[in-house]
């Protein structure tokens, strides 16, 4: 019927049945247009084209990774790291990291791929400030044709998990990513049309397993109804970022929503070192009874309409491997929240006071924006008022108000959103939460200023960071949430968030990342 | 007229100054650090204090105010609105390659809203309580009441998804614009529609109409050669400042549709703190909104001798 209309068959009864649907958008949701494409290409709406273009250039790669380019390693999606372009690797002490690589690979204009290529990368790193790796210009030593050493210039055990990030993606020496494209990946640049789409076709000389596609579309959607809307009319095949509160709409509309494991978090975190009137968060009852009084379950249903799960660690739990189990789920128990503040000597009927001072909070809604979550601060507005506390929401409306006013303290409680891109489970514990540097920069240091527990956090983020093996890392990386969490009950987590996108009939089956960034689009496949 | 053209020129100077003043402080004292912000957008997480203070220092931001000010007015003068901290690009390139995009959503806008706006505003003032009246009334207030983003909404549900006749969004071939150039079109028209209305209605009752028709002309003469014609003159202003909003405050519309135009550009900017862009968006459409205001004033000068000898 729909492929009928689109070849301009339209009476005028059936105009008029589409007018009446225009004029009822929330209430009638027509199943999902069929899509006139026949080949094997698939039409994917992305969100935003966030590419640079200056020396730090990045298209192709990130944020929108089309499989162009690739890395040394890769991150599976339980966030463990798997060889690449890097075929082995081993630590030499103190500090560097020998890595052989991948033979009989080449860029996609016939380059072989090999140790200059790396090198140039890494120096490219290097000029731009050397990433999180600390790289520096002589980081990168080869030893041969296939052999590299890289030595940071500052003790990093955690290398190998930070490489495998897009931006960190293997060019050919002397490429300019702002210029032209040419990668190892399974896809080929066709043609990239800024802030309109991006067309990749399938590498057909490609050294690992052959997408079983012809290629890709990816066209750049903003706004996330429109993207929702450009499914349903059967302009793209398959869209990215569904939005949460509108998942529900996929389904309606006769599309299929898919879901990836755990990758982001959405996570309260109070004040330690405040000072008056945003002191109170210091008082450990209060901070445990916080923890208590909220019921994850309502947020996930009434927030986020299902379409999450209650959180019980900030980081994805999968990084943290067997050791998750280490991490104690919070629970959820009203009455013990206040008998533990009764206890304190926080009492009253309505809003709980301790020598003429009021229970009241106040909430810092949020980080990245207030936007980004919705209906929660309300929710749990509503919950701490059950157990006596009183909170007045404050709502930022991006990224830097918020931190304008954490850097200055301003606030009891902190919601705040976040997800992790790279295979390092120490690395936002952390940056979040290690003790600040004496003299160092109050912007810089404003999370540690805040919320830093100290030296019985600080020593297993010690540990973590001179582990080699990875299960060292994971285990220090899940005592660690566990004393934000269950010790010091600095970190309330509340919710962990997968990615969904919806799919039209075309798509037979697709393998989402909990990453976007580490997204594989060789995992596409399409029915018929 | 040449000295009427002269003056409207070079009071344009200490304006320009002012609104390059104006932009340059709005931007600097929001609050958030730019290079904390660029680093995070590029990093994908929080970047630590060394990578802060390289970044900043990279960017000419330990500066004082007026060293950065100045550095900026001098370099805007020549041209070079700078790099965005976003990504990298010169400012002018980014707006220059944008802008076309925006003036042709906005030209398209416009042109639907005086094509809808000035026979609906003439037919209601001609036939004053009659059916079309009632209809434009209506259609005034809910054109009025719907947000831009609603009937966006509306038109691509209707057009894309059950008529198939209009792609959602995009830019790559012609029949994308026409969703966003009628989105911006039906919200100028309804305001445009009842001052054409108001100004018909005052034109039709004074002497020289009833002049015209005792002189025997026929009635769409009269209403089109002299009320229509007269009743244009306030509306070349209104449209002038109308069509410099579309310009400058397509934003919505530009982000529902994926037009790659300098709204959507600016609201990328001001959440990322990219000062350089928001500075030269401001400079860059203060200009223009400068050079339309001249362009009205003159043709407003041409229409009405008054104008000129005052």
């Amino acid at each position: 019927m729909e492929g009928k209309l689109r070849s301009g068959q339209v009476n005028r009864r059936r105009f008029v049945q589409a007018v009446a649907a225009g004029a009822t958008v929330a209430g009638s949701l027509p199943a999902v247009g069929t899509s006139a494409q026949t080949d094997g290409v698939v039409r994917i709406g992305v969100s935003e084209d966030g590419y640079r273009t200056d020396e730090r250039a990045n298209i192709g790669f990130y944020p929108l990774n089309t499989g162009i380019f690739e890395s040394l390693v890769t991150l599976t999606n339980d966030y463990q790291i798997e060889p690449l372009l890097a075929e082995s690797w081993e630590f030499v002490e103190p500090n560097t990291w020998r890595i052989v690589l991948r033979q009989g690979v080449s860029f996609h204009d016939g380059t072989p791929f090999n140790a200059d290529a790396v090198k140039y990368t890494m120096g490219r790193i290097a000029s731009n400030g050397g990433g999180v790796m600390g790289l520096g210009p002589e980081s990168c030593v080869i030893v041969d044709d296939f052999t590299v050493e890289i030595t940071p210039d500052r003790p990093n055990r955690r290398f190998m998990q930070q490489i495998g990030h897009p931006n960190n993606s293997i060019l050919p020496v002397d490429l300019n990513p702002a210029e032209s494209r040419n990668g190892t990946g399974p896809f080929r640049e066709v043609e990239y049309v800024v802030a309109d789409h991006y067309t990749v076709e399938t590498n057909t000389e490609y050294w690992g397993d052959k997408p079983e596609i012809d290629g890709i579309v990816f066209s750049f959607y903003p706004d996330p109804t429109a993207r929702m809307l450009a499914l349903q009319a059967g302009d793209v095949d398959m869209i990215t970022d569904v939005a949460r509160p509108s998942a529900g709409q996929i389904e309606q509309m006769g599309a299929t929503l898919m879901k990836s494991p755990v990758g982001a978090y959405e996570a309260m975190y109070i004040q330690l070192h405040g000072e008056e009137p945003y002191h109170l968060g210091s008082d450990p009852a209060i901070r445990e009874a916080i923890g208590l009084a909220i019921d994850r379950e309502v947020i996930v249903q009434n927030a986020w309409q299902g379409n999450a799960e209650p959180g019980y660690t900030m980081i994805p739990p999968a990084i943290l491997g067997d050791s998750v189990s280490l991490v104690a789920e919070p629970a959820y128990d009203l009455e013990k929240a206040k008998s533990i503040l009764e206890e304190a000597g926080w009492v009253g009927d309505d809003v709980r006071e301790k020598d003429g001072t009021p229970l009241k909070l106040v909430i810092i809604n949020g980080y990245g924006t207030a936007a980004d979550h919705g209906t929660v601060p309300e929710i749990l507005q509503a919950q701490l008022r059950e157990a006596g506390i009183e909170l007045e929401i404050v709502q930022t409306p991006d990224t830097a108000t918020y931190e304008q006013r954490l850097a200055v303290g301003e606030g009891d409680l902190w919601l705040e959103a976040g997800g992790q891109n790279d295979g390092n489970p120490g690395f936002l514990p952390e940056l979040l939460f290690s003790s600040p540097e004496e003299g160092g920069d109050p912007e810089s240091t404003m999370y540690g200023r805040a919320f830093a527990p100290g030296e019985i956090f600080d020593d297993q983020i010690a540990i973590s960071q001179a582990a080699v093996e990875v299960a060292d890392v994971q285990e220090a990386a899940a005592v660690g949430m566990n004393i934000l969490i269950n010790e010091v009950h600095v970190v309330v987590p509340l919710c962990g968030f997968y990615r969904m996108i919806g799919a039209s009939e075309r798509i037979a089956s697709f393998d989402l990342h909990p990453s976007g960034v580490n997204q594989k689009w060789t995992s596409l496949k399409l029915n018929g | 007229m040449g000295m009427f053209i002269l003056r409207r020129l070079l009071l344009l100077i200490p304006i320009w100054i002012g609104i390059s003043l104006l932009a340059f402080l709005l931007a600097s004292l929001t609050p958030g650090d730019p290079a904390r912000l660029i680093l995070q957008r590029e990093l994908g997480h929080q970047p630590n204090t060394e990578q802060v203070e390289e970044a900043r220092e990279r960017l000419g931001l330990n500066d004082p105010l007026p060293v950065q000010y100045l550095r900026w007015l001098g370099n805007a003068a020549t041209g070079d609105l700078g790099n965005s901290y976003r990504n990298g690009a010169p400012v002018l390139d980014s707006l220059a390659d944008r802008f076309p995009a925006t003036l042709k959503m906005a030209g398209l806008g416009l042109a639907m809203s005086v094509a809808l706006a000035v026979p609906l505003g003439t037919l209601a003032a001609v036939f004053r309580n009659g059916p079309i009246d009632h209809f434009s009334r209506i259609f005034a207030l809910v054109g009025a009441a719907m947000p831009g983003f609603w009937v966006a909404y509306l038109l691509i549900l209707l057009f894309s998804v059950n008529l198939g006749w209009l792609p959602v969004a995009g830019s790559s071939t012609w029949k994308h614009i026409i969703l966003p150039a009628v989105t911006l079109g039906i919200a100028g028209s309804a305001s445009l529609m009842r001052v054409t209305r108001s100004e018909m209605l005052e034109n039709l009752g004074l002497d020289y109409v009833r002049t015209a028709r005792s002189k025997g002309l026929t009635s769409s003469a009269v209403i089109v050669r002299h009320a229509l014609r007269n009743a244009l003159i306030p509306l070349t202003t209104i449209l002038g400042m109308r069509f410099a909003g579309m310009l400058g405050g397509a934003v919505i519309v530009e982000t529902i549709f994926s037009w790659p135009g300098v709204g959507k550009l600016m609201i990328d900017a001001i959440f990322d703190r990219d000062y350089p862009m928001i500075q030269g968006f401001v400079i860059f459409m203060g200009t223009v909104t400068l050079i339309i205001n001249l362009i009205v004033d003159i043709g407003y000068g041409l229409i009405d001798p008054r104008v000129r000898a005052h």
